[in-house]
């Protein structure tokens, strides 16, 4: 005897799975609807920072370099955390090639190399430079740390050909040759394992960097120290970057919305906060912090 | 908008794909496990295999194998280390004291650098500018005893196993609550990573892909 089809327990499966989805879903919703409201600059919402020192030693590191200078960019950004930079690294090539900087794009880690190929790409098709002022592509070096130290030595390929190699090896051939080197972290290979390898053995580099802001908290005592030249390292610097070089009038360019990310962020600490409450109110008479050491 | 897909069919092709693929990530939030784990293989595969194609294209071709073609006698040391690699692609059938050297290489090389670095690049340059300087104005006195105090409250809260009596016990208690802090402060920095992440791909795909987002 052929089984009767059960409606019931698969509409209520369904119901369930939707309930249980609908928080998400209503999340992304809000979200993409914030995403209607006007862009910076349109509206009193505004997600640059008002502190611009950060911005002004990124700016005057820019500004203070000699016409044609050699600029090593060191893209090892995280496909992650990458889209919260994007903007900032984007303005700041900009920046570099306004000042009439040549610059060199390497990586060290397989996730920054897809990034750099993807921005010399985009570079190469938005950016309208000249065959002879386009970035040099210098690859994807192996080794991590070492490869690093490496880099200190030797940074251009063999193969690579062009006035900006031919200038890195007039100037020694390695790391020593670049006026500045511009790092994008958010990989393991950060801004850090730069200050720890290149700069003891090149000391008198100048680096700047560009980080998501968790690593922030890691890097921002390199810039106290002097290590770090400029360090734009949070969302807010970031935009406020991209408002004063003028870089984030193309689509491509501007920096995320802000009211989104008002509300994201709304909306996870209501997540925190309602996770704290259950779990204060699931502890009865609070012994606070558990010790789990012996 | 990302800006890294162009206007031509490669670039509408790469639009289609990376939004189809986001929609297929996020069905998860409905219960959808199994297009979720099939692009996740998807993503393992893809990134095994790119870092193949670049260990072949950018290194084991242009650094290794050339030059021991073009001009041998001029890179001697590339022999040696053609053969510690064959060893540790070997690793899983050679005996263990064969294949330990070209390991304990390849470990010693990184803890190395990692502890040189460590030491040349952070400590001794953090501590040093950690230090009060003689002309710190007395503005500063606060911030500075601040983290002094913090510091050591959160070293003694690393005190495991050591007999401690009532104050270390409280200072160490008071460190652990510090460093939770810090913890919850750094987790802050990394929700608004994944935020500016998710709220780009809501961008995305309004924009770059049903573009009704300018």
């Amino acid at each position: 005897m052929a089984s009767s089809p059960a409606p019931e327990p698969g509409a209520g499966a369904l119901v369930a799975r939707l309930r249980r989805a609908a928080p998400a879903l209503v999340v992304l919703l809000i979200l993409g609807a914030a995403s209607f409201a006007p862009a910076n600059g349109e509206t009193d919402l505004r997600l640059a920072g008002p502190d611009r020192s950060h911005v002004d030693a990124m700016r005057s590191a820019i500004a203070d370099l000699p016409g044609g200078a050699l600029v090593l960019v060191g893209l090892d950004a995280d496909f992650g955390t990458y889209p919260e930079i994007r903007a900032t690294v984007r303005a700041a090539l900009s920046d570099l090639l306004a000042h009439g900087a040549q610059l060199g794009f390497v990586s060290f880690t397989p996730e920054g190399r897809a990034i750099a190929a993807a921005e010399l790409d985009r570079l190469a098709r938005e950016a309208g430079i000249s065959a002879g002022a386009a970035p040099a592509d210098l690859g994807f070096v192996a080794g991590s740390e070492a490869g690093l130290v490496r880099g200190v030595e030797s940074i251009v390929p063999a193969g690579a050909t062009g006035p900006i190699p031919d200038a890195i090896r007039t100037g020694g051939g390695g790391i020593g040759a670049f006026s500045l080197v511009l790092i994008v972290s958010g990989s393991d290979l950060s801004a850090r394992s730069w200050v720890e390898q290149v700069r003891p053995r090149v000391p008198d580099l100048p680096m700047v960097a560009i980080a998501p802001s968790f690593l922030d908290p890691e890097l921002e005592p390199y810039l106290r120290s002097g290590q770090l030249t400029a360090l734009l390292s949070t969302l807010r610097e970031g935009a406020a970057y991209v408002q004063v070089v003028g870089a984030g009038t193309t689509p491509s360019g501007a920096p995320p919305r802000p009211l989104p990310i008002l509300l994201g962020m709304l909306i996870a600490l209501g997540v925190i906060a309602e996770a704290a409450f259950r779990q204060l109110a699931g502890r009865s008479g609070g012994r606070g912090f558990q010790r789990t050491s012996p | 908008m990302n800006g890294f897909a162009g206007g031509d069919l490669a670039g509408t092709i790469a639009t289609w794909v990376a939004a189809l693929v986001t929609i297929g990530v996020w069905s998860y939030l409905v219960g959808l496990r199994r297009p979720f784990v099939l692009l996740q293989y998807l993503l393992a595969g893809l990134a095994t295999g790119y870092l193949a194609l670049l260990a072949v294209s950018d290194v084991l071709i242009p650094r290794l194998i050339t030059p021991l073609v073009t001009s041998p006698r001029d890179h001697l040391l590339l022999f040696v280390a053609l053969a510690l690699a064959a060893l540790l692609v070997a690793a899983s059938w050679l005996p263990r004291r064969v294949t330990s050297p070209a390991t304990g290489i390849l470990v010693a090389g990184i803890a190395a650098f990692a502890i040189g670095g460590a030491v040349v690049g952070t400590i001794l340059p953090q501590v040093g500018s950690a230090l009060p300087a003689a002309s710190v104005g007395a503005s500063d006195v606060p911030g500075v005893l601040l983290s002094l105090g913090i510091t050591i409250l959160v070293l003694i809260g690393f005190l495991h196993g050591a007999p401690r009596a009532a104050l270390t016990a409280s200072a160490a208690s008071i460190g652990r609550w510090l460093l939770l802090g810090g913890i919850g402060a750094w987790l802050g920095f990394l929700v608004v990573s994944r935020l500016a992440l998710l709220v780009d791909r809501i961008g995305f795909l309004l924009g770059d892909w049903l573009t009704v987002l300018r």
